[in-house]
């Protein structure tokens, strides 16, 4: 290791950490004065922030970023930009809720997990789309991506009223919940992690999954090896555009099971008005993910954080004297990227990222 | 020296070579968009329900006849221009125009420059909020008879300063801390919207009213049309204006020095730095330009349109993006690609008007639909290729590989000038 990729690491991982512990011991100091005493403003917070209505909203709330982020990650760490993602997140809350509508059940599944699982096929189609215009036919992926997230912004309020004489549908239901037998009976943890939506069950299982995938497997190292240095990964033998469109496909699978977690998983409609239901989660799921640093479980721990922060305000808007506006707090998960975006720089972005790759066989 | 001449030359071939294939791109990509949107208006048509199916092919039927959406679509932007050229409809579509070629120059100048500013929705925020203040506060300090020639120019210049120095964030972040421009400006977006909604709910509501937004400013500073009566919301002082501004630019771009060095900085920032550019500085100045492109969008929104600010801002800067890809980001170019969707917006409204019309949220989806076709340049040139099999490209007889000439062309470079940005970066690590 030469001293400028030394130092580079140094530059890459100092500030971050410096960030990290300094927010960690600002938390401890509020959270040991908050118990030490419970009377004042930092109690009631730490209890508001504790309780399991709050946590179990936080979770909730994370499922849409952290799907996404986790789509985001891997079509990143391959060297494809996803910024589409709120596109992808919007098609799939939209084709969700119309699906469940319109088709109803089938044989074996209730019209609900139907129009669960026609959600997550139309992500995965637009991403397809996406990974065609991007690898196929070399488009900027900015661009493209920017056109992804504006097709479905049109589409989704479109189709539905057409269907429905309204931007938002009907209501159709959510997945309801899940309660796991013995587990839920667990004090607290288990009213927060066993009685849930199912969705938020399978965003726990993606996160592990991804970071499985991602880390231990090879197809995982092709994909970070197609992201940092595609040439090598092509000497190697594996075909760089095939890894892309899989990871660019898991984008969007990923992205829709998002999208559907929000709509069919929590509000049981899609809202269609202005930036619709979605209203710029998906350029959070990518805040979350930069901020995890493209690991899955550090993107779920900041899509988690920035639910947590969005669910405690929705509680303090209760207590009058706490009251905080709303409009603010909304606010931090982006100033945050900025901030870190800034001490950090870009330099984690994987190399290859945005750059076509042609193989060098002709 | 002979180094700097090179690079001028260079640009030269660049941009004459550039522009014929940047308008044949975006008008193949605008007539494709046209042809999917009809496909899309065709299926949702099957799926709607109405008394009698307007279009029909062997057998399944549609509700909505895709040629008639689109001569509606014109008509309704127009109005029955030849009984009265100053109709309301053409008020409305001009209104869209302008107001999208402010922000379509925000992008196009941050585009030449080689950075994506997505965050011209958030300049246009910061910028007519401030240029609501601002003539809010100055209104009752201005004597009675200088009104306008007072509170118009403050107003514009307070949402240019404002937008400007909102645009210069993601600049300085760029230039100094290496932050990538299309998450900052992106985030800024949602931080400018947070704040503004915040700041007007509690500091600046309108006494009495349901939605957020400020006092409406005084009479004076609100520009009227004299040529398409009140209440048309459209100044054809404004749009003079949004030329003179197009002209400038273009000027500043092409003739000067300043944007000489933008330009190189675009294309090649390595080549731009060795020819004694100062790149951070340029990043910073080209985002600034841009935000007060964008700030000047919104005060022209707060004193032509609506007369306060309101929290619910149209999307104007993310038209502006549409409206600079379309255009090529060429300040010239900004004016038709504008003036499109301005007809596309207003003309959307007679779709709203007639029962048996698709929703007029299929503007919506055409933005997305150009964006995408623009975005795929290679798919063109390759269609292009098939159709001219036995024009001028040569193809080989004997079944071999097809002579090609593997030159990358000049617009190629410009195409993936987003790309080039992550490529630059790395070569400073």
């Amino acid at each position: 290791m030469s001293t400028t990729e030394l130092r580079n690491t140094v530059a890459e991982y100092g500030p971050r950490r410096l960030l990290a512990y300094g927010a960690g011991v600002l938390l401890a100091i509020a959270v040991v004065y908050g118990a030490i005493f419970p009377n004042t403003a930092a109690g009631d917070l730490l209890r508001v922030a504790l309780s399991e209505s709050t946590l179990g909203a936080a979770l909730r709330l994370a499922v849409p970023i952290v799907c996404a982020a986790l789509g985001g990650i891997f079509a990143e760490k391959s060297g494809v930009i996803n910024i589409g993602l709120e596109g992808l997140l919007i098609i799939s809350a939209f084709t969700g809720v119309y699906v469940a509508d319109a088709i109803g059940s089938l044989a074996f599944l209730p019209g609900i997990w139907v129009g669960f699982f026609a959600g997550v096929l139309a992500s995965t189609l637009l991403s397809l789309l996406f990974a065609v215009v991007c690898l196929e036919y070399q488009a900027d992926q900015i661009i493209a991506g920017l056109a992804v997230w504006l097709i479905a912004l049109g589409l989704a309020p479109f189709i539905s009223q057409v269907a429905y004489g309204s931007v938002n549908t009907d209501s159709v239901g959510t997945l309801g919940t899940w309660t796991i037998p013995v587990l839920s009976e667990l004090p607290f943890v288990g009213s927060v992690l066993f009685d849930a939506s199912p969705v938020v069950y399978i965003m726990l299982f993606a996160v592990a999954g991804s970071w499985y995938v991602l880390n231990r497997t090879s197809f995982g190292r092709h994909v970070r090896a197609s992201g940092e240095n595609p040439k090598a990964l092509d000497t190697a033998g594996v075909n760089v555009t095939r890894t892309r469109y899989v990871a660019v496909t898991l984008s969007g699978v990923l992205s829709g099971i998002g999208g559907v977690g929000l709509s069919l998983g929590q509000v049981g409609l899609f809202i269609g008005n202005g930036q619709t239901m979605v209203n710029g989660r998906g350029f959070i799921a990518i805040v979350a993910y930069l901020f995890g640093n493209y690991n899955p479980v550090g993107a779920f721990g900041a899509g988690v954080l920035f639910a947590g922060l969005d669910a405690l305000q929705l509680r303090l808007q209760q207590i009058p004297a706490y009251a905080v506006p709303s409009s603010l707090v909304q606010t931090i998960p982006y100033i945050t990227v900025i901030i870190v975006l800034a001490l950090v720089g870009r330099t984690r972005i994987p190399s290859a990222a945005g750059d076509h790759y042609e193989s060098g066989e002709d | 020296m002979s180094r700097r001449d090179d690079i001028e030359d260079g640009l030269a071939r660049l941009v004459a070579a550039s522009w014929v294939e940047r308008l044949l791109l975006s008008l193949a990509a605008l007539a494709a968009s046209i042809v999917v949107g009809g496909v899309i208006v065709v299926v949702s048509g099957m799926a709607a329900t109405c008394e009698e199916p307007a279009f029909a092919f062997f057998g399944p039927t549609s509700c909505y006849d895709p040629v008639g959406v689109y001569v509606q679509l014109f008509q309704g932007a127009i109005g029955n221009v030849l009984a009265d050229p100053f109709n309301f409809q053409i008020a409305l579509t001009l209104k869209e125009t302008t107001l999208l070629v402010f922000t379509g120059l925000s992008v196009a100048v941050a585009f030449r420059a080689g950075l994506f500013n997505i965050g011209s929705q958030g300049q246009l925020v910061a910028g007519a909020l401030a240029t609501a203040l601002a003539v809010l506060f100055a209104a009752p300090l201005v004597p009675a008879g200088l009104g306008t020639i007072v509170l118009v120019p403050l107003g514009v210049i307070a949402g240019a300063i404002v937008g400007g120095l909102y645009g210069a964030i993601p600049g300085a972040l760029k230039a100094y801390a290496d932050a990538n421009e299309v998450i900052t400006t992106i985030m800024l977006n949602f931080v400018a919207a947070q704040v503004a909604f915040f700041l007007v709910s509690s500091y600046f509501p309108a006494p009495g009213s349901q939605s957020v937004e400020t006092r409406t400013v005084p009479g004076a500073a609100v520009l009227e049309s004299t040529l398409f009566g009140s209440g048309s919301n459209f100044s054809v002082f404004v749009f003079v204006f949004g030329l003179a501004l197009v002209a400038g630019l273009y000027y500043l771009i092409e003739r000067t020095a300043f944007g000489y060095d933008l330009r190189t900085s675009g294309l090649q920032p390595e080549a731009a730095e060795y020819g004694g550019v100062d790149a951070d500085r340029t990043i910073v100045t080209s985002m600034a330009l841009s935000g007060a492109f964008a700030g000047i969008g919104g005060a022209v929104w707060v004193l032509m349109v609506t007369g306060r600010f309101t929290a619910s801002v149209p999307s104007l800067g993310f038209d502006g993006i549409t409206v600079s890809i379309l255009a090529g980001n060429n300040p010239l170019g900004v004016v038709p690609a504008a003036l499109l969707f301005g007809v596309l917006k207003s003309g959307s409204l007679a779709l709203q008007l007639s029962a048996e019309s698709p929703p007029k949220q299929l503007v919506g989806v055409l933005r997305g639909l150009i964006i995408l076709f623009v975005a795929m340049p290679e798919f063109f040139r390759l269609l292009g290729k098939r159709f001219v099999t036995t024009g001028r490209d040569p193809v080989a007889t004997d079944g071999g590989k097809p002579v090609e000439d593997r030159r990358s062309s000049p617009d190629e470079q410009i195409e993936s000038g987003g790309s080039t940005e992550f490529e630059r970066t790395e070569g400073e690590q």
